[in-house]
């Protein structure tokens, strides 16, 4: 009999149809080789799966855990793009009032978006959150969240996609923080740490400021114009140094003297 | 489309799908950091377009191929370089598998972290997790032939990597 050992091995992974199988079996009890054959195959397969059975009962991290469960946004709100979330916006008393929410600008100074009143909206990021409606104010979340507890400024984890500029104390007491997104040219903001959370108080549309000699340079990122404004309006005194940061870190960013 | 019903029990179906998420990741990656970095990256990907995800499809497949695109994504940004060794490293040591005496202590988690990255997918995604052949081509985007030559290979290295030295390969005890 001269069957192709893949149809052996189909034959051990329960893949053939009714005739092939009846084909394979007569093979076996004809020729002790391909019984013997299929029965490697078995074995093998037996093996691994209880070789790896015992992954199984390992316990799941928190974190993992957390990511499934908690950022669903509340109860009958729905993850947008920011397209979706433009026109969903649009029919909401605040957009008749002064606030001009415009993500996509002509000029830089539209680029800003600051204040942010009610209404849902969600930044997405290479398919992740990283900027979510939080009741009556934007806050980051996701991989923006993880970056701004956890990076140091100028430090970029490999699978990170934010770079955090600089640190600062604000006026109000709260620590600040500037960001970038990776491979989003020029889009990143400023968040400032409110209790368990960052607050996003600027930010800029990607692709708004374009390597058109349009933005300040400082020693690890490029920041647009704006963000140099608001973190103008913010700070009290000087931005962190890395020891100011390590020591804002052990602290959870919360606000010293509270 | 997702109603808030049925999306709050396809969290729970993705919670209870987690061990076997991990185990597949870290097959993936051969590194249980790694593994888990992925896993996040890709479980937040996951739940961005759970509405693409149609309830008559496999949610573990679905799962599985989320996976492995973040991870695909991973080694791109780290420039390919695990890639280029797995290749390598598992090519020498599966040709030399079959004449090394010390292979008869392997267990099989190394040997499987000896096959290179195409073999170790297809067998971690039919043996391991037992995906029907449909399936675990879909996953990883392939023709069913493909998966099944991938899986033949990786088989033939596996067994040449545990089995006892020759002669004794059809001995049970």
């Amino acid at each position: 009999m001269n069957i192709p050992d893949e149809t052996l091995m189909a034959y051990a992974d329960g893949e053939l149809d009714s005739a092939a199988r009846t084909e394979v079996e007569a093979a076996m009890h004809d020729d002790p080789q391909v019984a013997q054959r299929v029965a490697q195959h078995r074995e093998l397969r037996a093996r691994l799966q209880q070789e790896f059975a015992v992954e199984l009962t390992e316990v799941v991290p928190e974190r993992l855990l957390a990511a499934v469960r908690t950022p669903i946004p509340a109860a009958g709100s729905k993850i947008v793009d920011l397209e979706e979330a433009r026109s969903a916006m649009a029919p909401r008393s605040w957009r008749t009032r002064s606030y001009k929410l415009s993500w996509l600008p002509v000029s830089m100074a539209a680029s800003i978006l600051v204040g942010v009143g009610a209404g849902f909206l969600v930044w997405r990021h290479s398919d992740s959150i990283i900027i979510q409606n939080a009741g009556d104010r934007l806050v980051a979340s996701g991989s923006l969240a993880r970056g701004l507890s956890n990076q140091l400024a100028g430090d970029r984890a490999p699978a990170s996609a934010v770079e955090i500029g600089f640190s600062f104390v604000a006026k109000s007491g709260d620590y600040c923080r500037t960001f970038t997104i990776a491979d989003a040219a020029g889009s990143g903001g400023v968040a400032c740490r409110r209790g368990e959370r960052w607050e996003i108080r600027v930010l800029t549309q990607p692709g708004s400021v374009g390597a058109r000699g349009s933005e300040y340079r400082t020693a690890s990122s490029t920041l647009s114009p704006a963000i140099v404004t608001a973190v103008e309006e913010l700070i009290s005194g000087e931005p962190l140094d890395r020891t100011g940061e390590i020591a804002a870190r052990k602290r959870a960013w919360q606000a010293a003297g509270r | 489309m997702n109603t808030n019903g049925t999306a709050e029990n396809v969290h729970e179906q993705i919670v209870a799908l987690l061990p076997r998420l991990r185990r597949f990741a870290r097959n993936l990656t051969r590194n249980p950091h790694d593994a888990d970095d992925v896993l996040q990256i890709a479980l937040e990907r996951a739940l961005l377009k759970l509405d693409q995800w149609h309830r008559d499809a496999r949610l573990d497949s679905w799962m599985f191929k989320i996976v492995r695109n973040a991870w695909i994504d991973e080694l791109r940004s780290r420039g390919r370089r695990d890639l280029i060794f797995t290749g390598a490293e598992a090519g020498d040591h599966v040709g030399d598998a079959s004449l090394d005496r010390e292979v008869e202590l392997m267990s099989v988690q190394s040997a499987m972290g000896r096959l290179p990255e195409e073999q170790r997918t297809a067998v971690s995604l039919v043996l391991v997790e037992g995906l029907p052949y449909k399936e675990a081509a879909e996953v990883l985007g392939i023709p069913i032939g493909t998966l099944t030559s991938r899986l033949a290979r990786g088989r033939d290295a596996l067994q040449a990597m545990l089995a006892p030295p020759q002669g004794t390969a059809h001995e049970h005890p």
